[in-house]
């Protein structure tokens, strides 16, 4: 399976090289990056000390998790490989003391948008497995199914986030792998959903966030592969006092994630990962987005910008606009 | 003349619909892009075109994700407890897959033999089991390296094969027998039926392309089990959710909460995972607190301890653990990669 043109796939190799450099030289005591996943179209988080396993670094439009989720856990200097929502990420932990800046050295990639495989599933009414190949060409795609290719608009196939990211190419880095991305933008499209509740009346919005909770199982994969959710101990594994129950009720589950999204409130980048996460397919991103929007109208505030500000809600100046504040 | 039946497909409806007056009739069903085996509605068959497992396994409808124990009062005399209403009707559940079934007789070891779990017990009792080969199965599954086979089971009361336009049906056990002869829309099978439905069967198992070797994986465990540097390598990447074993059909681990408010409440369980760090958590340490001791145990647990206890792996190969990973943590890949003896 070839996902990516020539140009990108020289991207690669850039990066492999970088990987291995920094290894060598001992810049770095660990590599995070993505290799090949064991399904099709997958990728796969690698973390390696070993200089021979960087050549199974790969750059394609799957490339879906932030991997500045282990940056808390790896231990040592680490070379990481991020896309410009997942920079932000870094820049955020930094912010919190989380990491150290100089503990990182950040292999930008700037990133033209990753494919949401359930968008090209539903597109061409078979599974991911099912599928041949999936080739990105500028801002077509072309999806193979039975020997045959159906040509798509790459806007149709993007997730959400992406297509409205306003910072594909990191901010925040050591090495820029390529150009910076250009990347295909629908600002309509990548807010639809979430305009669709806020025309909601509220009891309309509270239903429907009955419903899609109800099936939550708690597993805690939004949570987990959450850069910004860095808590030690979560709020929910508390048992004096006990804030909710560990049994999966919507009222439980409603309540862990709106308490999660105010706490990573002015840190989340809208990655998007824990939508992805999520084995029930519950829309979490609606949340995350309407809390970062929300962050940027009130507090005129983008989280993982400046590395030397403070977050979000650990300062405040007199200034600031609510009268029940001063 | 054969002993095998079979039923036009378009009779299916009626027939689940003649079995829903003595049964809770389930069947696949998609909400969410979620697939469950829900309470049929009476009607809609079309599961049997998109249908290729649940996303969900079978055991939830025997070990939900949450369950009311009992509910209590508490009033000047001490605590009066009153048990949730039970089922009126026996569960059947039409479309399981023969991984998902063998999933069951596994919990059956835990829940029925090793120690009678009424919860479990009040529905799995006298429940049936009605099985559907798996014509198409996913990338990710595994069951032939498990010895289960995607379109036969002897852990099912009745077996269907899709052979085109109608179904063979095998019955497995008595019960499965009784049901089918007094079935309306179902037919005897004729030897070509049969030819068709081997057909059939041989191109699916075929299209099992994902193995372990698991011949000797107890022994060949063993010596890996010091060997940190393995482990912490492995479990590198996971990210400590619960979804691989909450969607394990075989794993059975649960939590017990109470819930007291004023003067009453209930007592509920729900699924808990050898994942979280909590899971092990005690006053005094967490023998489990670093992510590969726990990543381990899952696979020990499965590959080791459980063939240990019941001479029978815990996995049936479904794949669930591996195409609903967040990160892509392959078990098969870590099967088939262990260390020699150090």
């Amino acid at each position: 399976m070839n996902y990516l043109p020539a140009k990108d796939r020289d991207m690669e190799q850039k990066l492999q090289d970088e990987a291995k450099s920094l290894l060598e030289q001992e810049r770095v005591d660990y590599i995070i990056g993505f290799e090949p996943g064991s399904l099709k179209f997958t990728t796969t988080p690698l973390i390696t000390k070993n200089k021979d396993d960087v050549d199974r670094l790969v750059i394609t439009p799957f490339i879906v998790n932030n991997l500045s989720v282990y940056l808390t856990e790896v231990k040592g200097r680490v070379g990481i490989v991020a896309k410009g929502c997942d920079s932000r990420s870094i820049v955020s932990l930094i912010q919190d003391n989380k990491v150290v800046r100089e503990n990182v050295v950040i292999i930008g990639i700037p990133c033209p948008g990753l494919i949401d495989l359930k968008k090209v599933e539903r597109l061409v009414g078979k599974d991911r497995d099912e599928l041949d190949d999936i080739t990105r060409n500028g801002d077509r795609v072309i999806v193979t199914v039975d020997g045959k290719g159906r040509e798509f608009p790459i806007a149709e196939v993007l997730y959400d986030n992406c297509l409205g990211c306003e910072f594909p190419t990191p901010q925040e880095y050591d090495v820029l792998i390529g150009e910076s991305a250009l990347l295909v933008t629908d600002f309509t499209a990548s807010r639809q959903k979430v305009e669709t509740l806020e025309g909601m009346s509220q009891q309309q919005r509270w239903e429907f966030w009955k419903e899609e909770f109800d099936r939550c199982i708690r597993c805690y994969a939004c949570r987990n592969v959450c850069p910004a959710c860095f808590c030690q101990r979560c709020f929910v594994e508390e048992s004096e006092p006990q804030w909710v129950l560990p049994v999966p009720r919507w009222q439980d589950n409603l309540i862990f994630q709106v308490v999660r999204n105010i706490h990573v409130a002015g840190r989340c980048t809208d990655c998007g990962a824990c939508e992805r996460s999520c084995p029930m397919n519950i829309p979490l991103r609606n949340l995350a987005r309407k809390t970062y929007d929300i962050v940027g109208e009130l507090f005129h505030y983008q989280a993982g910008m400046d590395k030397e500000a403070s977050p979000l809600l650990t300062a405040y100046e007199v200034e600031e606009a609510e009268d029940f504040f001063r | 003349m054969t002993d095998n039946k079979k039923i036009s497909k378009s009779d299916l409806e009626g027939l689940l619909n003649e079995w829903s007056q003595e049964f809770t009739v389930f069947v696949p069903s998609q909400e969410n892009e979620v697939v469950k085996l829900a309470k049929w509605g009476g009607k809609d068959t079309s599961f049997l075109d998109w249908y290729r497992n649940a996303t969900t396994p079978a055991k939830a409808n025997f070990f939900p994700p949450r369950e009311e124990m009992f509910g209590f009062q508490k009033d000047k005399e001490g605590y009066h407890l009153e048990l949730p209403p039970s089922d009126e009707h026996k569960q059947l559940i039409f479309g399981i897959r023969p991984c998902d079934a063998r999933a069951l007789a596994i919990l059956d070891m835990t829940f029925k033999d090793a120690y009678e779990d009424p919860y479990y017990l009040s529905k799995r009792n006298g429940a049936v089991l009605i099985g559907l080969g798996c014509t198409n199965p996913y990338d990710s599954c595994f069951c032939t390296s498990l010895d289960i086979s995607p379109v036969e089971s002897t852990d099912v009361d009745l077996m269907f094969t899709d052979i085109g336009d109608q179904f063979l049906i095998e019955a497995i056990t008595e019960a499965g027998k009784e049901l089918i002869t007094k079935a309306s829309g179902v037919e005897e099978a004729t030897e070509a039926d049969e030819a068709k439905a081997k057909e059939t069967k041989e191109a699916s198992y075929n299209k099992l392309v994902k193995k372990i070797e698991t011949e000797d994986i107890k022994e060949k465990l063993l010596p890996a089990f010091d060997n940190q540097d393995y482990w912490e390598g492995v479990a590198a990447k996971c990210v400590s959710c619960g979804i691989c074993t909450f969607l394990c059909p075989t794993c059975f681990c649960f939590d017990i909460s109470d819930e007291l408010v004023k003067n009453q409440g209930e007592r509920f369980r729900c699924w808990d995972s050898c994942a979280f760090p909590i899971y092990t958590k005690m006053p005094m340490e967490n023998p489990r607190e670093d992510k590969w001791r726990r990543v381990r145990q899952k696979v020990y647990h499965k590959y080791e301890f459980y063939p240990m206890n019941y001479s029978v792996i815990a996995c049936t190969g479904c794949g669930r653990c591996i195409r609903q990973c967040p990160v892509n943590w392959d078990i098969t890949r870590v099967l088939n990669s262990l260390p020699a003896k150090i």
